[in-house]
């Protein structure tokens, strides 16, 4: 499974999305989430990933995909590193 | 000559009485998600809806009166229902029904004059619970950003207000067990005053945690009758041994009576007194006569302009504690007269805390509505300390124009509304 679907999986779990309203292009913000929904998908995110994520890696204006590839090169350096 | 030392003279304050109709009415009970499926389990009495609650164990007081079968996500919808405490789910539920109930369009009102009065008692109990125990085994930087909001007992107004634009004056009252009763009562003075055309009233709780229920538990306030759950909450009966923790919660729609006839709305029944007091007595304990709780019917009395023999009805706290149905059961002998039918709902429902006086002043004004005081369930045998005419078997039917409910919170906080017939 790609970082992407597990991302739209956890927005689908955990946060009140529903799978099909979820768009690689669509922003956090277009998906209604606020600051705090971000603070909270960040938390969730770094669980998921086992990454550590700072705010500014799920900005509200980012993409899912644009999230998904920044998390994606995190899990890769954290993979190389270890 | 004029004398330097004016002497006082004490007029009486009259003032009209003042009718706040209640137009819409919600409730989510241990009986279910509606106010009729509350009122049909009230009148048929069959016992207390309650039972272990499995996270309470093993705490020697672990019986609940729970919502069962609540669906956050079909009450509040999934894109809020993750971020909401339950008791601002319940509170929001219990909006919902009341504004439909009163039929009232949010779409179409003056959002600056509506105002929220919501009391509850103790907040977001589950959310605090949950997140300091992420605090203790992860550290402050796994600690969610939706405590506050989630955990602040103010929120629940905050979201009705954000659910329907409601603009006026937002708060929450607490004063433990006489939260709700509180609310429904500075409700509405925000009518009377004119600050507000409608108030959105009513009290939420949803505290059945561990470190909460404990604390009641270890008190020594509540029913250990574990093996027998439905016959734990039984108030006046001589063989009762401590109330049944509950969550719910209840929302009124009130307006002024004239607003309410002007648009041709359906009025369950008035509120048409208020009165506070405070014991000043012990944090727990009721005084034993009631003489603190009595200022607040007085009170409430006297504000509704009608004299203590004309009362018909009382929706009594009685919390099936051995302290308070005695001292409450005193009072209204001495202050009522023999007269009124009284009756208890928490036999049936538990002790929703800061949601009970809300959820009582909703089945108080069904009562006059309907002309039926539901009885008080599992008052086998009376206490033989108690001489006030009991509702008890069956449901009594005759005539109820003027109706106590009565709310005392510890703390010794009291408060009581006088309702009337629409």
């Amino acid at each position: 499974m790609t970082v992407y679907d597990r991302l739209a999986d956890l927005l689908a779990r955990s946060f009140g999305l529903q799978r099909d309203e979820i768009e690689p292009d669509y922003t956090f913000a277009e998906l209604e989430l606020d600051s705090l929904a971000l603070v909270e998908l960040t938390l969730a995110a770094q669980d998921e990933f086992s990454v550590a994520l700072s705010e500014d890696d799920l900005g509200a204006e980012s993409t899912i995909a644009q999230a998904a590839k920044v998390i994606e090169a995190k899990v890769v350096e954290a993979t190389a590193a270890a | 000559m004029t004398s330097a030392r004016t002497p006082s003279v004490r007029t009486p304050s009259v003032r009209t009485r003042f009718d706040a109709a209640i137009t819409g009415i919600g409730l989510v009970t241990a009986a279910g998600g509606s106010t009729a499926a509350t009122w049909e389990r009230l009148l048929a009495a069959e016992g207390t809806l309650c039972g272990p609650v499995p996270d309470l164990a093993p705490i020697p007081a672990d019986l609940g009166c729970a919502v069962t079968g609540f669906d956050p996500v079909a009450a509040v919808g999934r894109r809020k229902a993750w971020r909401l405490d339950r008791s601002s789910q319940l509170a929001l539920a219990a909006a919902a029904e009341a504004l439909a109930d009163a039929g009232l369009d949010p779409a179409g009102w003056q959002g600056a004059r509506v105002g929220v009065v919501l009391g509850s008692g103790i907040g977001g109990a589950g959310t605090w619970e949950r997140q300091h125990r992420v605090l203790l085994d992860q550290g402050p930087e796994k600690v969610s950003s939706l405590l506050i909001p989630m955990l602040a007992i103010n929120m629940s107004a905050g979201y009705i207000a954000m659910e329907y634009g409601a603009q006026g004056p937002n708060f929450v009252t607490s004063t433990a067990c006489a939260s709700g009763t509180t609310a429904v009562g500075a409700a509405r003075e925000l009518l009377r005053s004119g600050a507000c055309d409608v108030v959105i009233t009513g009290g939420t709780e949803a505290c059945l945690v561990p470190s909460i229920i404990s604390g009641f538990s270890q008190m020594g306030a509540l029913s250990r009758r574990r093996d027998e759950p439905a016959r734990s909450s039984r108030p006046f009966d001589v063989d009762r041994d401590g109330f049944v923790p509950a969550e719910g919660a209840a929302v009124l729609v009130l307006e002024r009576a004239d607003d309410a006839r002007a648009r041709g709305a359906r009025v369950h029944a008035h509120v048409s007194g208020y009165g506070a007091s405070a014991d000043a007595h012990n944090a727990t304990a009721p005084d034993p006569d009631g003489r603190g709780a009595e200022l607040a019917v007085r009170a409430a009395l006297l504000d509704a302009g009608i004299a203590p023999d004309a009362v018909d009805h009382v929706n009594a706290h009685g919390t099936s504690t051995p302290l308070n149905d005695v001292a409450e059961a005193r009072l209204i002998r001495r202050v009522l007269g023999a007269r009124p039918a009284v009756t208890s709902v928490k036999g049936v429902l538990g002790h929703a805390l800061g949601a009970a006086g809300a959820i009582e002043a909703a089945v108080t004004a069904l009562s006059l509505e309907h002309q039926v005081i539901p009885p008080t369930a599992n008052l086998d045998s009376p206490d033989p300390q108690i001489d006030v005419d009991l509702v008890r078997k069956a449901p009594r039917t005759g005539r109820v124009d003027v109706a106590l409910s009565n709310s005392f919170g510890f703390g010794g906080q009291n408060a009581a509304l006088v309702l009337t017939r629409a």
